[in-house]
């Protein structure tokens, strides 16, 4: 089957994405966009199947029909490599870094700068101190000692420090998989800071939640699923907080934006 | 309070004038003890040579020590005297200081006291038979066993007590806590911590009491050398005012304005934040209280011939035991070093007796290089099936531990040993050229030139930059300074010391002429004596007592050590390791390749067995089938009690080699003191356990 890219400019184009595990449809046929330096919010209730619509992008599962688009161009993500291969940074919240290892090395692990003596390729830690601290300032997160532990910060630094190092490592698109579930309310906040901020450094950004209330302030869109259909696409100057909780919990599309929604979807 | 004397307050007088009048009497303790030890009888234990014109190098770093400790009291009592600002944070260096020492006097009391009396305990049935047969020359022992045990009970308590004291003030009591976003310090009571100092105190002074009633009785130590009860005394003066002084000057702290610094430098905090830096804080602390306890027991443990046969017996374990760690640190788990040891060193042997295949009846240096490869491919297969079947490598292990055993049980039948005597008449000897000798001398001189050039630099310009600020950098700045100068002469005076040997070296072996073979056996490279390499035991121009069994795989070792440490810090294959360990998610996340990683550590290991396997074939010629049965487990001992986590992501090589020292010194030094060495295994597993607990105490302040 032929698949045209919908939207020419976005990012991420996924078009027709199905996924069958067996006989059990997760996904039947949704259509979802990320456009540049968009923060988009990917909600629904749990089981809606919006990890897995995430899990098919970044290669974790691989897709049963559909097309993705990537940068303009159609590609085929077999692995979590090819995902990370295209710029596409994943952050879990317990997957992201090493609790035992220290900032710095956490931040360069995979690609450690290195300096050679004859054969030989040794650390270059100063640099790695010196950078790390640097790119993380340059995202707005202050840390006091690079060889800090990551197991003595608590959850909102680790995944601050997680997204700083996806922004200085020029990625395209940003996923955070519940990055605010297991925070407190001054944590949640400044990790959306941080959202905003590698938004600002050029920066898509994907927003997976099933709490309106994390991702209102900062998302420009809104993706709602529901038991693996696409609701809608709503951005934030069409709806309201409530709203878009009322969606997450009824599935229904309330009457004064139906007529919004076939304009955005149109087919 | 101790901020107000600085800022002379009426009302802290009186303490301040309490904590310098006690910082002025350590100084004179510290000038005391150095003038005792040097121009008169001062009993510093069985190993100090009482004699006044016999001075040894104990000695000589006693007197150093306490000069310098008596030079650091008097000039914070000076500071103190003169309400300087920095003399607070001194006062609490040097009150830590004194108590530590004061600690550890009082350990070196309490363990050899607690040794002889479980000696004693031991003995008392023996005695009373030889008492009965009456054989003479022995004290008739004062106690009934019943006596004894309460004795002895007491004594146990009291070293808990004043081991809970040592604990007691490693951490801060007040600890920081963060609710809502506001930080505040919790604090338990006052009374709360005085009860508890107070039971400690009194168990403390419980075990000196049993202590002192306890150790004459044993035969043969109420001697002008029973220096225990000498040193009962020096430890009370160091330890209960220099406590009392600490509490004092520490208690102030806290009630400074910088509440939230002062509680980051408190003494304690910061020494165990330094140790959690550290993975092997608790091997290092294990490490100095053993070398303690057995100094203190015994005069023969630091005789050169003790420290060179436990470093013998130990090399070729700390070998696999460096393997070991790296595989431990990535999360897994060998079990069969000690079969693929006998494996090697069977086919080691099995190639110069009745050849390889292809190659024949080999010389040594192609069979080992053969059998190390074989040792490879057997780590291969444990990597491969671990990768493939995604099995926990503690099943695969122990299934090939097994099956590699198989290969030497049936390759040697009826329990009979290969030896290679039975199949040549001499040990295959090579000759060596003066100029190898020549040669590695140019080779350390090259490396203590580039120690130089990247160190003396550094420490220069500090110590520069230490006197362009002496008078902007609070009032002890020019103690400081001078602190580092001294620093770079003390460097710059070992290099030079260094340089001196190596030309030595190259001008002895220089002279002897360029064409002289020295005639090396050939096992003696891989792990002689170090004594029968070159001639007239002259080997690089350094004496070494004859007695002494020093096995070149020592040097071996430790050159292993130094290289896989800074493969494993300062590489990205060593920051791979740590995080395949820590976080196998995160590191497949970052595209480190974990299963790769994974084989490659197997690999590491097997072909350090391999050498190991050498080393031991070398020193004795001779394979039996289970030769390394059991070793794994003692390998992994060592390990762990060098500080790694089973669970993978922490762990250091060097704690791999603390843990192996504090393996050897226990076998050699039990066997010293007088202990059933049966009971060695026993003293292990505690030490494995105590080692784990302090490990994961230091780690608490680096992990949540």
């Amino acid at each position: 089957m032929q698949y045209e890219q919908k939207h020419r400019d976005a990012l991420v184009d996924m078009i027709d994405i199905h996924k069958y595990f067996g006989s059990v449809q997760v996904l039947r046929g949704i259509d979802f966009h990320v456009d540049r330096q968009e923060i988009v919010g990917l909600l629904g209730d749990n089981g809606a199947g919006k990890s897995t619509l995430i899990k098919v992008l970044t290669g974790f599962h691989s897709l049963t029909r559909g097309q993705i688009y990537f940068d303009g161009e159609a590609v085929n993500i077999y692995s979590p490599h090819d995902a990370r291969e295209l710029g596409i940074e994943t952050v879990h919240q317990d997957l992201a870094l090493v609790p035992l290892m220290s900032i710095a090395r956490n931040f360069w692990l995979g690609q450690e700068p290195t300096y050679e003596i004859g054969p030989f390729r040794f650390l270059d830690k100063k640099m790695m101190a010196r950078e790390s601290i640097q790119a993380l300032a340059d995202v707005g997160i202050h840390i006091r000692d690079s060889e800090e532990t990551v197991g003595t910060m608590s959850g909102g630094e680790r995944q601050s420090i997680a997204i700083g190092r996806a922004v200085y490592f020029g990625k395209k698109l940003l996923i955070l998989d519940e990055p605010t579930s297991a925070l407190s309310v001054g944590e949640t906040q400044k990790v959306l800071d941080y959202t905003i901020a590698a938004k600002e450094k050029g920066m898509s950004v994907i927003f997976i939640t099933h709490n309106i209330r994390h991702v209102y302030e900062v998302a420009d869109r809104f993706t709602i699923i529901e038991r693996g259909h696409k609701l809608g696409d709503f951005y934030k100057s069409e709806v309201t907080e409530n709203e878009v909780a009322d969606m997450i919990v009824t599935g229904q599309i309330p009457e004064r934006l139906r007529l919004y929604e076939e304009d955005a979807v149109g087919d | 309070m101790m901020q107000a004397y600085l800022d002379r307050k009426q009302e802290a007088a009186n303490i301040g004038m309490m904590v310098t009048a006690l910082m002025f009497g350590f100084a004179i303790l510290g000038i005391a003890v150095a003038y005792m030890v040097a121009f008169w009888w001062m009993p510093l234990g069985d190993y100090v040579n009482i004699r006044l014109d016999d001075f040894n190098t104990y000695e000589y770093i006693v007197i150093i020590a306490s000069l310098i400790y008596a030079a650091g009291c008097a000039r914070t009592a000076i500071g103190l005297s003169s309400r300087e600002k920095s003399s607070l944070r001194w006062s609490q260096w040097m009150y830590f200081i004194t108590v530590m020492i004061g600690g550890a006097i009082l350990l070196s009391v309490i363990i050899p006291v607690g040794l002889k009396f479980s000696l004693l305990l031991g003995q008392n049935i023996d005695l009373r038979a030889i008492i009965n047969n009456d054989v003479g020359g022995l004290a008739p022992l004062a106690l009934s066993i019943g006596e004894s045990l309460i004795s002895l009970s007491l004594l146990a308590a009291g070293l808990v007590a004043l081991i809970a004291l040592l604990v007691f003030l490693i951490p801060p009591l007040e600890s920081l806590r963060e609710m809502d976003g506001i930080r505040m310090i919790v604090a338990p009571p006052r009374r709360f911590v005085l009860a508890i100092i107070a039971v400690l105190a009194v168990g403390v002074i419980g075990v000196l009491i049993a202590g002192a009633y306890v150790v004459p009785l044993y035969p043969g130590t109420t001697t002008i050398r029973d220096a225990e009860n000498h040193r009962l005394l020096a430890g009370l003066l160091f330890f209960l005012p220099g406590l009392f002084g600490y509490r004092l000057v520490r208690q102030v702290e806290e009630e400074s304005d910088e509440l939230r610094r002062a509680i980051a430098l408190t003494p304690g905090k910061f020494i165990r934040a330094e140790l959690a830096k550290s993975p092997s804080a608790g091997a290092i602390i294990g490490f100095i209280a053993i070398i303690m306890a057995f100094t203190m027991a015994t005069d023969l443990f630091l005789e050169p011939s003790s420290v060179a046969s436990f470093l013998s017996n130990i090399a070729t374990k700390g070998v696999i035991a460096i393997g070991v760690t790296y595989l431990m640190i990535s999360g897994e788990f060998d079990l069969s070093v000690g079969s693929i040891l006998g494996v090697t060193a069977l086919s080691f042997m099995n190639f110069m007796t009745h050849g390889a295949p292809i190659f024949g009846v080999m010389e040594p240096v192609p069979a080992a290089l053969l059998a190390i490869f074989i040792a490879f491919i057997l780590g291969a297969i444990n990597g491969v099936l671990l990768i493939s079947t995604r099995i926990p490598s503690f099943i695969v292990t122990l299934g090939t531990m097994l099956a590699f055993r198989a290969i030497t049980l049936v390759a040697i039948a009826g329990g009979r040993i290969l030896r290679y005597s039975d199949h040549h008449e001499a040990l295959p000897v090579i000759g060596i050229s003066n100029i190898v000798f020549l040669v590695l001398a140019v080779i350390g001189l090259l490396v203590v030139a580039f120690t130089a050039y990247r160190v003396l630099p550094v420490l220069y310009r500090g110590a520069m930059h230490a006197w362009s600020i002496q008078n902007d950098n609070g009032d002890f700045g020019t103690t400081g300074a001078i602190i580092r100068s001294v620093l770079l002469a003390v460097v710059l005076l070992i290099l030079l010391a260094l340089v001196i040997w190596l030309l030595a070296v190259l001008s002895y072996h220089g002279s002897a002429g360029g064409g002289e073979m020295v005639e090396v056996g050939y096992f003696d490279l891989f792990n002689g004596r170090v004594l029968s390499i070159g001639s007239e035991g002259d080997f690089v121009h350094v004496q070494i007592p004859r007695n002494a069994n020093v096995r070149l795989a020592i040097i071996w070792w430790f050159s292993f050590v130094i290289v896989f440490h800074v493969i494993l810090t300062s590489t990205s294959f060593g920051n791979s390791i740590f995080a395949t360990g820590g976080n196998e998610g995160a590191a497949r996340a970052q595209g480190v390749n974990v299963d790769r990683v994974k084989l490659q550590n197997f690999a590491i290991v097997a072909v350090l067995t391999g050498i190991a396997a050498i080393y031991e074939t070398a020193r004795n010629p001779g394979v039996d089938p289970n030769k390394g049965t059991g070793w794994e487990l003692e390998v992994i001992a060592m390990t762990v009690i060098g500080g790694a986590l089973l669970t993978g992501g922490y762990g250091s090589v060097v704690g791999s080699l603390l843990g192996a020292l504090i393996f050897g010194m226990l076998q050699t030094g039990l066997v010293l003191v007088g202990i059933e060495s049966r009971l060695f295994s026993g003293t292990i597993g505690v030490i494995i356990i105590v080692a784990v607990i302090l490990n994961t105490f230091v780690r608490g302040a680096r992990q949540n």
